[in-house]
């Protein structure tokens, strides 16, 4: 009994904890499938997005231009829809058209990064406001929406009770995690963020995966910005806004380092999953909007202190393990 | 080398310098011959009806949002007609200091006149007064600054009132009982928290219907969505939801028809957007109070030019005049009544 790792079980005692909270202050409301398919999909979107984003992070590179993308791929799909005729074959090539635009953005990161050496924080910042640009230029600056059946299927179809972004997101992150935990690749992102001259003189091609990672960043938050399209019917560029921010938070909840090598997909959607309790948790209580944002950076604070506390005390065993053997 | 790129640089800030000065002089010049009696001697008055060169500024708090894109085609159409007068459109991205340094920006371009929807009214108070003072009228759009500043005018949608509107009609439509929610904006902004106070009076008319819950989806169609999903868990006999604008009604309408409740819920918004109007058609939404957004922008242009091309400025005020646009209640009964070509 003494040997088991707490540390590791943080984050799933976090969650239990809080659902135990919530289910005691408003059990009708909160334990129902109902409500955790609501949680779900409340950060589906978020948890498509970072279990790709995870890849930029690991390799201490950061992507500032996910809400932007996100709303010029939305564009995309949308544009694209009606442009070929609203049938289900123009969603289908709407959707092929977004996600090719996310991996080009992604490669156009990749490249002129690896390529000039310039810090990842400033391509894409400027790159921010260039998918801002496209997307208002494609729009004309308004709002487009699209009913076509076969488009919001994507994000309100529902299966087994649970709306189909919540699948897309299990999905995605199940891939994001066997290619980081069971793929050649997947070591090498994160020896690449480790220490990338150790990375580089091992014989890693540290360039080519860096623009795989910046790829497949490009590739989920395109994927991202189609359901959210789908899931409000509609486009524009501030499709998607403040999503940044959110993935960012999401992951670094998760003890995902944005200083690279550092970080599971589990964690990033464990912190995706959190901040969507949080929310929901604040709306059944019905906390007023001018406190909920003081409640919810409390118990971000508190929640992660716990998480690296664990942590902590793993790390201090070791070098008491260590020191034990050397005497 | 560098000494040289540096020398050339130099001579060409300074040049640079020297003509702004020069033209800065020459339109002070200018103010001075033209200066009206009584009014205030920076303003140049011009004639933008008999082909004198006249610019219009027109600052968005965001310039993406339907409300904002509506004034702007408003002002194009109404200047379009005529080739000498020109509309430049600047959204500030919904940030008071960017809103502060475009206005700065444009006063130093010696816009004849600025449309301005202002991001923070104590914010932008300064810069307001500062362009009046430049000779620029400025005419406020819905979001009006503080009222110490007087400026040209004001033109704006009506707030209290139209919260007022849609409590009595929600009141009607339910029977005058029932549990009903709000879906709020982002607090702190004079028209949307004047919609919901003119909601919250009236609903305490009817002892009949309660509000039971109040919570912010920051004008967002995606978070409105949640926000109405949480409703709808802890609310079973929920019967009315008020958004404080269309696109957050929009996303509470989607909420309940993925809960299988379309329709079932009186769900009402405010603005009158194109795609409320269709939801409010397809039963999806119950109502809203429709601006015509387009009429609104075209007003503050016709103010503007008839500003620019008079003799009277601030000076002339003790306070700012008004023009509020006529609000209509728009339900399933006469949503038709709103044309195709009045839809923003």
């Amino acid at each position: 009994m003494k040997n088991i790792n707490w540390g590791k079980y943080s984050k799933p005692i976090i969650l239990v904890v809080f659902i135990i909270l919530l289910s005691i202050l408003r059990p009708k409301a909160f334990l129902s499938l109902n409500n955790f398919s609501n949680v779900l999909w409340s950060v589906s979107v978020i948890g498509i997005m970072v279990s790709g984003t995870i890849f930029v992070f690991l390799i201490g590179g950061i992507d500032l231009s996910i809400a932007t993308l996100c709303a010029f791929s939305a564009v995309v799909v949308v544009e694209v829809t009606h442009y070929l005729g609203d049938t289900p074959k123009a969603v289908a090539i709407g959707v092929a058209a977004a996600l090719a635009v996310g991996l080009l953005a992604g490669l156009l990161h990749g490249i002129i990064i690896t390529t000039f050496h310039i810090p990842a924080f400033l391509v894409t910042f400027a790159t921010q406001s260039i998918f801002l640009g496209l997307a208002m230029v494609f729009t004309n600056n308004k709002i487009v929406s699209c009913t076509v059946p076969a488009f919001t299927a994507i994000g309100s179809r529902k299966i087994l009770g649970f709306p189909m972004p919540v699948y897309f997101m299990i999905v995605i992150a199940v891939i994001s995690w066997f290619v980081l935990r069971k793929t050649v690749f997947g070591r090498y992102v994160y020896a690449v963020g480790g220490n990338e001259t150790a990375a580089a003189i091992s014989g890693i091609n540290t360039r080519r995966s860096a623009i795989m990672c910046y790829m497949i960043s490009g590739l989920t938050t395109a994927l991202g910005g189609i359901v959210l399209a789908s899931m409000t019917q509609q486009a524009s560029s501030s499709t998607g806004a403040g999503y940044t921010n959110d993935v960012i938070t999401a992951g670094v909840i998760g003890g995902v380092s944005l200083l690279g090598g550092e970080g599971t997909v589990t964690g990033a959607i464990f912190g995706a999953v959190l901040m969507g309790l949080l929310n929901n948790g604040l709306n059944l209580l019905s906390v007023p909007s001018t406190h909920a944002g003081l409640v919810k950076g409390l118990v971000i604070i508190v929640a992660v202190a716990f998480d690296a506390m664990q942590h902590a005390d793993q790390s201090r065993k070791k070098v008491k393990k260590v020191k034990k053997a050397q005497a | 080398m560098k000494k040289k790129v540096l020398a050339i640089l130099m001579t060409a800030v300074m040049v640079l310098g020297m003509t702004s000065i020069a033209s800065a002089a020459r339109r002070d010049e200018a103010a001075e011959a033209a200066a009206p009696a009584g009014g205030n001697s920076n303003k140049v008055r011009v004639d933008p009806y008999a082909g004198d060169e006249v610019k219009i500024a027109y600052i968005a708090h965001d310039i993406g949002t339907p409300n904002n894109q509506g004034w702007k085609e408003g002002i194009e159409r109404e200047c379009a007609s005529w080739s000498n007068i020109k509309v430049d459109s600047y959204g500030a991205e919904e940030s008071a200091e960017k809103q502060v340094q475009i206005m700065t920006d444009c006063i130093n371009q010696g816009y004849n006149a600025i449309i301005l929807q202002c991001s923070d009214g104590t914010a932008l108070a300064p810069s307001v007064k500062q362009a009046e003072e430049a000779g620029i009228p400025v005419i406020t759009v819905n979001l009006d600054c503080s009222s110490s500043t007087i400026h040209s005018a004001l033109v704006m949608a009506v707030d209290y009132d139209a919260g007022r509107m849609a409590a009595e009609k929600m009141a009607e439509q339910l029977g005058e009982e029932g549990q009903i929610a709000i879906i709020q904006g982002v607090p702190g902004l004079a028209r949307t928290d004047n919609l919901e106070q003119g909601f919250r009076d009236t609903i305490a008319n009817y002892s009949g219907i309660e509000i039971v819950d109040a919570q912010s989806a920051s004008f967002q169609k995606d978070a409105a969505m949640t926000v109405m999903n949480s409703f709808l868990q802890s609310y079973p006999d929920l019967k009315g939801v008020f958004a404080i604008n269309d696109a957050m009604a929009e996303g509470a309408a989607l909420a309940a028809e993925s809960a299988n409740k379309k329709g079932e819920i009186c769900i009402w918004g405010a603005d009158g957007e194109k795609d409320a109007l269709a939801m409010i058609e397809s039963g999806d939404m119950a109502g809203t109070i429709y601006t015509n957004s387009w009429d609104e922008g075209s007003t503050a242009a016709k103010i503007a030019l008839l500003m620019i091309g008079s003799e009277y400025d601030y000076t002339c005020l003790t306070q700012t005049p008004k023009v509020i646009m006529e609000p209509i209640v728009v339900t399933a009964e006469n949503v038709d009544t709103i044309a195709e070509e009045d839809r923003w």
